[in-house]
Formats: C-alpha cells, sequence, structure tokens
C-alpha cells in the first residue's frame, strides 16, 4: 500500500490520477441515483437496464460514436426506453409478470449486444470482456484538451452526469422522498409521479452510460445497489443515506483502485469486492441496525431479566419468610455475583439477603408483576393461575409510568388476583 | 462439395458437444418451469453471477481445470450465493430485491478479479476461464458433454419425482404448509435444482446470460398451455431446440461466443409464442 501511495506520488500520478478520479465520479453518480432505487425497491430494474443498454450503446458506437459521446448517450436511453416498453407490453398483451417479463428481456437486450460487438469484431471501440468488466486502465489515454490540459473523456463524461444528476436530485428532493415513501399519496396529492419515476429510469440509463468504459456493465449493478443498501442501514433519513452512499461509493471505488493495482487484478472486480466489504461492514457495525449491536442489545436485555429475576425471587423470598437463593442456573448465579458486587444483595449467616437497594429494585420488579396480574385479572378473560407466565415476562419491560397509570385505573392499595399485596411505587 | 459453414455445424465435435448442451437445455427449461410457477422466476440470477468465482475458486483449490472440477467449483458457489441472500434476509433489514443486487454485483466482481488475477500471478494454465462469461461450446469434449447429459437427467428425474410436492407448492404454499408439508425444503429443492442447471449450462451459455436458459423458455412455454405437464415439456423443448441452435451458429465462425447465440434463439422462440399464440386474459401467470 505505501508503494503504491508512493508511485501514486510519482511519475505515474498523472495516469493513476485521472483513472481514480473517473472511478470516483462515476461510483458516485450511480450510487446517488441508486439511493433512490432501492428505497424504491427497483434495485433489481436497476440491473436489468444496466444490462439492457448495452445495445443501444453498441449500435451507436458502430455508428461512429465515441465512447462517452453524446449519440451513445443517446443510443443507450433508447435502449432503456424500448426495455420499458417492452416489459409493461409483455404484461398487457401477454400476461407474462412483471419480473418473469423482465427476465425476458434484459437478458435479451444484453444477448443483443453482445452478439454485435462479437460479430462486429475489432475497430468500434468496444469488445466484449470491457463491456462487461470496464478497462479503468485505458481511461487516461482518451483525452480531450480542456485550457491546454488533457482531460480524459470519461471523467468529463461522468462528471457532467453526476453534476446533472446532484443538480436534479437537489431540484427534486422533496419529491422523491414524496414519491418513495407513499406513490399513492403522492399521486393522490396531484404530483407528477409518472414523470419522476421516468425521471428516475432516465437517470439510471444516465448514470450507466456514463459508468460503462470505466467499470462495465456488471460493476455498475454493484454501485447503484451496494453502497445505497450499507447507506440504508447506517442511517435513517433519506438525505442522509444519499450522501453516505456517495461517500462509500468514492472510498470503496479509491480503495478497490489500489487493491487492484496491488494484486494487479481487475479494477472494476476488485471495486466491487470492496463495495460488498463495505456493506459486511455497515451489516456488522451499525450503530442501530448492526448484527453486533442487536446482539449487545439482545444479551444486555437477557442479563437484566436474569438480575431483575435474583432480586425478584429473594424479595418474595423474604415476603413469606422462606430463605431463598440466587437461581442455580449459570446465568443466575453469575447475576448473584453481579448483584453482591453492586451491592444490591449481600450473603448472611442466615443465607442471601437483599440490601435496602436492592430490596427498593426488587419491589419495583415485584410491584410491575402484580400490577399487570391484577390488570388481566380485570379485562382479560384468563384463569387466575394463567396470569403468572405473561406478567413474568412484561415485568421486566414497564416503567414507573405505565405502572402508575395502571395503578390509577385499578385504585391504590389494591392487591393482584392471588391476593398479595402490591408493593409501593419507590 | 458443401460450404465451410455447413461442414464446420456438421463436424463430430461440434455435434457431440450440441448433443450435451441440448441435454442442458431441455433440463434448464424444465427446472426454470418450476421457479417460474413458484413466481420466483429470477431466483437462479444471484446463484449465475456466482459461478465465475466459483470456477476460478475450483482451479485455485485444486490446481485443475478439467470441466466437472470448475463446475463443481461453481456449484459451490452458487449454493454459497443463495445461501449469503437468506443470511441477508434473516439478519439484516435489507430488503431482498436489493440483497440480490448485492449477490450479483459483488460475486461476480470477485469472480472478474480472480480471473483477471490468476494468469498474472503466474499459475500455470489459468487462462481462458473468461470462456466461462459468455460460453464457449467448441470447448466442450465428448467427456465434458456426457458429463452435462448426466447432470441434467438427474436434474429432470428428481422433478418427475417431485413434481407433485413442487407444485402443490407453487400453487398454494398456504395450504401445503397447512397441511404439513416442508415448504422451505421444497423451495430449497427447487433453488438447488435451478443452480443445478445454472452450472451445467456455464460452459456453453456463460455466467451472465445463464439466467435466460432458465427463464426465457418457461415463460414462453406459458404462453402456449395452462397444464403443468404440458409446461414443463413445452419449456424443456424449446430449450432444447434454443440451446442447440446457438451452438450450431456459434460453430460456424471461430470466436463467436455462444452465450448469446442460445439466448436470442430462445428470445425467437418466445417472440414467435407471442405472435401466433391467440391472446389469452390478463391473469398475471
Amino acid at each position: 500500500m505505501t508503494a503504491a501511495l508512493a508511485s501514486l506520488a510519482g511519475g505515474e500520478w498523472s495516469l493513476h490520477g485521472w483513472a481514480l478520479a473517473t472511478a470516483a465520479v462515476t461510483a458516485a453518480a450511480c450510487s446517488l441515483v441508486g439511493t433512490l432505487l432501492v428505497v424504491r425497491r427497483m434495485s433489481l430494474f436497476g440491473d436489468a437496464l444496466a444490462h439492457a443498454v448495452l445495445p443501444g450503446i453498441v449500435v451507436a458506437a458502430l455508428a461512429g460514436g465515441r465512447p462517452g459521446g453524446p449519440a451513445v448517450f443517446a443510443g443507450a436511453l433508447a435502449a432503456a426506453l424500448v426495455t420499458v416498453w417492452l416489459t409493461q407490453a409483455l404484461r398487457a398483451a401477454g400476461g407474462v409478470a412483471e419480473d418473469a417479463g423482465s427476465g425476458v428481456v434484459f437478458t435479451t437486450m444484453f444477448a443483443l449486444g453482445v452478439a454485435l460487438v462479437t460479430a462486429a469484431g475489432r475497430g468500434a471501440h468496444l469488445d466484449a470482456a470491457c463491456i462487461l468488466a470496464g478497462d479503468l486502465t485505458f481511461v487516461p489515454f482518451d483525452t480531450i484538451d480542456l485550457a491546454g490540459l488533457p482531460v480524459p473523456r470519461a471523467f468529463i463524461g461522468g462528471g457532467l452526469v453526476l453534476s446533472l444528476l446532484v443538480a436534479a436530485a437537489w431540484a427534486t428532493w422533496k419529491l422523491q422522498v414524496f414519491t418513495a415513501f407513499d406513490a399513492a399519496a403522492a399521486r393522490a396529492a396531484g404530483l407528477p409521479v409518472a414523470a419522476v419515476t421516468g425521471g428516475l429510469l432516465a437517470a439510471t440509463a444516465l448514470a450507466t452510460v456514463a459508468s460503462f468504459q470505466a467499470v462495465g456493465a456488471i460493476l455498475v449493478v454493484a454501485l447503484l445497489v451496494v453502497p445505497a443498501a450499507a447507506a440504508e442501514l447506517l442511517v435513517r433519513r433519506l438525505h442522509h443515506v444519499a450522501f453516505v452512499a456517495m461517500l462509500l461509493a468514492i472510498v470503496g471505488a479509491c480503495l478497490g483502485y489500489l487493491a487492484a493495482w496491488r494484486w494487479s487484478v481487475n479494477e472494476a472486480g476488485a471495486i466491487a469486492v470492496v463495495l460488498g466489504l463495505e456493506y459486511l461492514a455497515a451489516a456488522f457495525l451499525a450503530p442501530e441496525d448492526g448484527i453486533v449491536a442487536r446482539a449487545l442489545a439482545a444479551a444486555g436485555f437477557r442479563w437484566r431479566v436474569a438480575c431483575e429475576d435474583v432480586l425478584a425471587a429473594l424479595w418474595r423470598g423474604e415476603e413469606s419468610g422462606a430463605a431463598a437463593a440466587p437461581s442455580a442456573t449459570l446465568r443466575g448465579r453469575a447475576a448473584g455475583l453481579w448483584l453482591r458486587a453492586a451491592g444490591d444483595i449481600e450473603r448472611t449467616a442466615a443465607g442471601w439477603r437483599l440490601t435496602p437497594r436492592g430490596r427498593r429494585d426488587a419491589e419495583m420488579v415485584v410491584r410491575s408483576h402484580r400490577l399487570w396480574e391484577a390488570w388481566l385479572g380485570r379485562h382479560v378473560e384468563l384463569p387466575t393461575d394463567h396470569l403468572h407466565p405473561p406478567a413474568e415476562w412484561v415485568e421486566h419491560h414497564l416503567g414507573a409510568g405505565v405502572r402508575q397509570r395502571i395503578e390509577a385505573e385499578l385504585g391504590a392499595g389494591g392487591s393482584d388476583p392471588h391476593g398479595s399485596s402490591i408493593p409501593p411505587e419507590a | 462439395m458443401t460450404a465451410p459453414w455447413l461442414s464446420a455445424m456438421t463436424a463430430p465435435n461440434t455435434l457431440v458437444a450440441a448433443g450435451g448442451v441440448a441435454a442442458v437445455g431441455f433440463a434448464a427449461g424444465v427446472v426454470g418451469s418450476l421457479a417460474l410457477l413458484r413466481k420466483r422466476p429470477l431466483v437462479g440470477d444471484a446463484a449465475a453471477h456466482a459461478t465465475l468465482a466459483g470456477v476460478a475458486g475450483g482451479f485455485l483449490a485444486t490446481g485443475r481445470r478439467d470441466l466437472p472440477t470448475l463446475l463443481a467449483g461453481a456449484f459451490v458457489a452458487a449454493l454459497a450465493a443463495l445461501g449469503v441472500l437468506v443470511l441477508i434476509r434473516r439478519f439484516t433489514r435489507t430488503r431482498d430485491d436489493a440483497a440480490t443486487g448485492i449477490v450479483i454485483g459483488v460475486s461476480f466482481g470477485l469472480g472478474i478479479a480472480l480471473v483477471s488475477g490468476l494468469p498474472r500471478w503466474g499459475l500455470a494454465g489459468s487462462g481462458g476461464l473468461e470462456q466461462f462469461l459468455l460460453g464457449h461450446a467448441a470447448a466442450i469434449t465428448g467427456r465434458d458433454a456426457a458429463v452435462l447429459a448426466g447432470v441434467s437427467l438427474a436434474a429432470v428425474l428428481v422433478v418427475a419425482a417431485a413434481v407433485k410436492e413442487i407444485t402443490l407448492v407453487a400453487f398454494d404454499a398456504a395450504f401445503a404448509a397447512a397441511g404439513g408439508w416442508p415448504v422451505d425444503w421444497i423451495d430449497a429443492l427447487v433453488a438447488a435444482l435451478v443452480a443445478a442447471m445454472v452450472v451445467a449450462g456455464l460452459p456453453a451459455v456463460g455466467a451472465v446470460l445463464v439466467t435466460a436458459l432458465v427463464v426465457i423458455p418457461p415463460v414462453a412455454a406459458r404462453l402456449w398451455t395452462d397444464r403443468v405437464a404440458a409446461m414443463l415439456m413445452l419449456a424443456g423443448l424449446f430449450g432444447l431446440v434454443a440451446a442447440v441452435v446457438g451452438t450450431l451458429v456459434s460453430a460456424t465462425r471461430p470466436g463467436l461466443a455462444t452465450g448469446p447465440l442460445v439466448v436470442l434463439s430462445a428470445a425467437t422462440i418466445f417472440a414467435v409464442s407471442l405472435v401466433v399464440v391467440p391472446r389469452r386474459r390478463q391473469e398475471g401467470s
């Protein structure tokens, strides 16, 4: 990695720098569009479109259009429109379900594109491997002079598309959010939902074409879906998701490019793998929804239940005059040790005993339990011996506020259906 | 004196390869019909894109590059991709469509990275794996064709043995579950069959387009008939014809990838069916 950085700063800087910059702008453009596709559950539609624009690109290229030029963009948009129209027409005319129809159309369009490329042979600025996997290393050699500075054509195309998409997203963001989360309500409110969806499809086609030369058809799918899905796990609000997705995509593109350089593998493939690792990290480490966070929260809750059960058992023992010990299960014993260290229970010659602080906590658990039994006894037709199990579960979930409301409804100073008195609020 | 393209088509090795691919086309049509009836026509797409990494992994793990070894690697990768889908669904709140997109994009990227890296890492005999991208039927030997035919026959036999249960689950999963049928296991069986046929289709059609082999013939067959048995047979027949036509046409010019031609043949059958079959009521098959 150090060697890679040193080389970037040295003579190869301009070549690597331009390739990196191109990868970064196309990644940002794709992930911005992808955010809307993912929240609208249209990820696979983006996948289909990324395949289906190929014949449009090939026909335009065979007709003399340059990669990244306006003709190629027009061809891709036309192919995208044909795909959407064909899928809808199959559903209307043949009764073919949308996913099956899309499966027929996008594979056929892609096959047509590949067949055209292989039939035309060389000389069309395209070949089959490049279509699938892109060719970032070639990007810095196809340049246009901008004020004396040779700038890669793919970078200019990608940069223009990115600026256009950011501007369009900025201008229509509220509309996008409304449409994404409640299309029916947006339609009822008189908003142009069909135009928004159409615009999203056009944006997908644009981002796809801009990325095609740099990263190829399949990586476009990864760039559309993976950063957005990862960002969705990390943050909630849609504009945060879009921002984080673009950030993840740019970082992924840069790290992937360096990894490809280090291990001499295809850049597009390496970038896709890095994006996958980012998603994996997000799935595990997301602050609220991450696998680790949820496992910790669940373990923390089970631990609290174990401690509260120990306290409540001791309290009931004191109430009935029988000595009680912390539960004999491993977790119960561990909870007992913890509570002793925390000063909630203590060991005397007569056995385990609650300290004043532990007694207060235990009373609140028992209070929750008996209030819930009393409430169930009044409102739910359950036999009295069936009230204990639900209360045993709910006792760990009731806070002071809920307890007071239940007590206010039942009338103060009551007892539970078994006749035991309900301890007062601390 | 026959034309060169005709003699290329009828060369013995071409015909042997076409025979193996024909069996794959038939079985893929049959298996794909079950996935379509279960309303999961694209279940094979994630598996298909993962196969490339499996091919490279199979070579890396064994150092051999005979077809059965590579396809075994591909099958493991296909099952792993389906397993990852299940894990994402179980442990994250990522929705199914995005999960499928993730598996497609990342697994294919891994495959591309491995296939591009192997020759540059100086591993002898690792070139040419990229023919599994778009299919290259000319590379199929007589022994390979026999393996492909065997896998296809096994898949068709499994379908024949379990077609009643699979149909029941496909048409009314809730009823099947209430009746005590192991719906999840039957779904897993269908997914595994699709994965097997996607892998078997790999040498001729390639990882990128092999989904079409399990999607297009069943969708075309569905236009013709409402009966399950007829649909299975018809989809198998369409798949067989598309596979043979694509293989033979690709033999006429060296360097012509087989996969796109197979898919375009299947698409032609579908288009003709759409025109020929009288309009049906819309019922969202």
